[in-house]
């Protein structure tokens, strides 16, 4: 019996998917979690939690989703709605563990890793690399910019920072990516390691 | 130019993001606390509503409402029949009743239907 119902779920749009689930149907949000699962769990970790941590977030990010089932209207992508709760879920976990004080300080520029991209093989680099060299004010900026859809404006607003202070974050974290994925895309190109 | 092309470069790689081994058990661990949620939430109005019959119970017993409402009652059945012996003398409408007591069980009865379907209505709209 449920296992029909849940081969009725995979064959539905989203959009149906959260109707169903407004009405009650747990079912369909289950499948909804599991199609977009791994694409929220994938922003938090990128914005720089631990895996652990950014399931948790993932986890309370997906319960708000459906206790705010109703607001969600179809207008965007389903992922792309959780994924706006879920960075906002974050930063209020960050706020609470006293870690987004570092992100007030504008002189604030600790690593969040040591690990640069010299010690990776040509291929091997991604954009959870890049990302690696980023602080974490930069680091959330991008991610909730280029991963979660937020506008400047909104970014500013969730990181309760002023707006020029939220772009020069993303504008410095932009240009560290840019360097780093295009040293990798040269240094793949000539078939070496990458150095600095 | 070359800036809005890196901008989209980096989204999309942002969006493709890898569907992670584990996804089937995440989801499991989401159904499950919401299972959990739903739970609570059926028990604590399932309580609430124990506690509320149980206080309302014992305030009727408290207030001996049944008493004042047969003597009210009772009050009411003369008038009606005083008034009803005015009227039409031949009628006698109070014969077919058995007992004024019967009205207030009557009543009361119809009150807890009433009840449990207001009470019914409530937890599924929640």
């Amino acid at each position: 019996m449920s296992g029909g119902k849940s081969m009725r779920h995979t064959n539905l749009h989203d959009v149906e998917l959260a109707g169903l689930a407004g009405a009650g149907d747990r079912g369909a949000f289950g499948e909804l979690v599991r199609r977009h699962g791994s694409a929220v769990r994938g922003l938090v970790r990128r914005m720089g939690a631990a895996n652990a941590e950014a399931d948790d977030v993932a986890q309370d990010a997906f319960l708000a989703a459906f206790e705010n089932i109703a607001d969600y209207r179809g207008e965007g992508t389903f992922a792309g709605w959780v994924k706006r709760i879920a960075v906002r879920q974050y930063l209020r976990r960050l706020q609470r563990s006293k870690r987004l004080a570092a992100i007030s300080a504008e002189t604030a520029e600790l690593e969040v890793s040591a690990g640069g991209v010299e010690s990776l093989a040509v291929g091997k680099i991604d954009l959870d690399a890049a990302l690696n060299a980023l602080t974490l004010p930069e680091r959330l900026s991008v991610g909730m910019c280029y991963g979660a859809g937020l506008s400047h404006v909104e970014a500013a607003e969730a990181l309760n920072l002023p707006l020029g202070t939220v772009k020069s974050h993303v504008k410095r974290g932009l240009e560290k990516l840019r360097i780093r994925l295009a040293s990798v895309s040269d240094v793949a190109a000539k078939g070496g390691v990458v150095h600095g | 130019m070359a800036e809005l092309e890196f901008e989209r470069r980096l989204e999309r790689m942002f969006a493709d993001t890898p569907s992670f081994s584990d996804s089937d058990a995440f989801a499991t661990a989401v159904e499950g606390r919401l299972d959990r949620g739903w739970m609570m939430r059926r028990w604590m109005i399932g309580t609430a509503g124990v506690v509320g019959g149980v206080f309302g119970t014992s305030q009727l017993l408290v207030s001996n409402l049944v008493g004042r409402v047969e003597d009210a009652s009772d009050g009411s059945a003369k008038l009606l029949s005083a008034s009803i012996a005015q009227l039409k003398p031949s009628l006698n409408i109070l014969a077919l009743m058995q007992s004024d007591t019967l009205l207030v069980w009557l009543a009361g009865g119809l009150a807890v239907v009433a009840l449990g379907f207001v009470l019914t209505r409530v937890i599924e709209e929640i």
